[in-house]
């Protein structure tokens, strides 16, 4: 276990499993931004309500990974903020994409809350908000930061 | 798009995010072996752009254009970008980056053969 390094480091949202949540955010930000810009260039007539969420979610994906990468205290409250605008933007999009299917003639990736996508997009910004809580605990009341309130 | 070049970039892309897996698993950084297996990704997934972009010259290709070639230039830029976020962090952690990044590049290549093939929107 020579090799064995920097498990013990301070708990940092973008370090340690952080690390791994900002790599499948990343990997959000560009399919759902790629997504956004080919169907706005393309096709904005056909769809705009489904394709201005697209960009919506794009840019909260890309809010939440910087946030989460850069960590400290303004960033903490971004990604808390942009973890929950994801919860509820998957939430009330997909349920409204069910019901009112006539709406959203093109999918989004937040219809049938992430279906296309094997709803990652409905799990990561649980699972954000709970490592959020988590190195928000571990930093302790005093310093830094605070705890992110609500939480969604 | 050829099918040999797809399956290739898959093959490979799901052996390097097995290796990093393991990697992750026992608990140790990413080393030289992970730089190399994402390299060898690297090539295959460039060897796909020059060989998707000859083919769509060639008159051939889907007829969502724009949404294939996105994705045909978004495969490069992952491994590159998983290395470089894996080794900023020298824990289980960083293999783990790659795990996502080579199975992200795999999701894609099979999107970008549904594309080619036309069997999605």
């Amino acid at each position: 276990m020579a090799d064995r390094i920097g498990a013990g480091a301070p708990a940092a949202t973008g370090g340690g499993p952080g690390r791994l949540l900002v790599a499948v955010y990343a990997v959000f930000a560009l399919a759902a931004g790629a997504r956004a810009g080919v169907q706005i260039a393309t096709r904005f007539g056909d769809a705009p309500v489904a394709y201005a969420l697209s960009a919506l979610a794009a840019a909260v994906y890309v809010v939440a990974t910087v946030a989460l990468a850069r960590g400290g205290r303004t960033s903490l409250r971004v990604a808390v903020a942009a973890c929950a605008v994801e919860l509820a933007g998957v939430l009330v999009v997909g349920s409204l994409s069910l019901v009112d299917a006539a709406a959203f003639p093109d999918e989004t990736v937040w219809s049938a809350y992430g279906r296309g996508y094997g709803f990652v997009p409905l799990v990561l910004p649980a699972v954000g908000l709970l490592w959020l809580r988590r190195t928000a605990r571990a930093r302790g009341p005093g310093t830094g930061g605070g705890r992110p309130a609500g939480g969604g | 798009m050829t099918d040999v070049l797809a399956t290739a970039n898959i093959v490979a892309a799901l052996l390097a995010a097995a290796y990093a897996l393991v990697t992750a698993l026992r608990d140790r950084p990413m080393g030289v072996g992970h730089l190399v297996a994402l390299g060898v990704l690297e090539v295959l997934l460039a060897a796909q752009v020059v060989v998707g972009f000859v083919k769509l010259n060639g008159g051939g290709g889907p007829d969502d254009t724009a949404t294939f070639v996105g994705y045909l230039i978004a495969t490069l830029l992952i491994p590159p970008a998983g290395a470089g976020w894996g080794l900023l962090e020298r824990s289980r952690w960083g293999p783990a980056v790659i795990v996502v990044a080579c199975l992200a590049t795999a999701v894609m290549t099979v999107r970008l053969d549904q594309l080619w093939a036309g069997t999605v929107g």
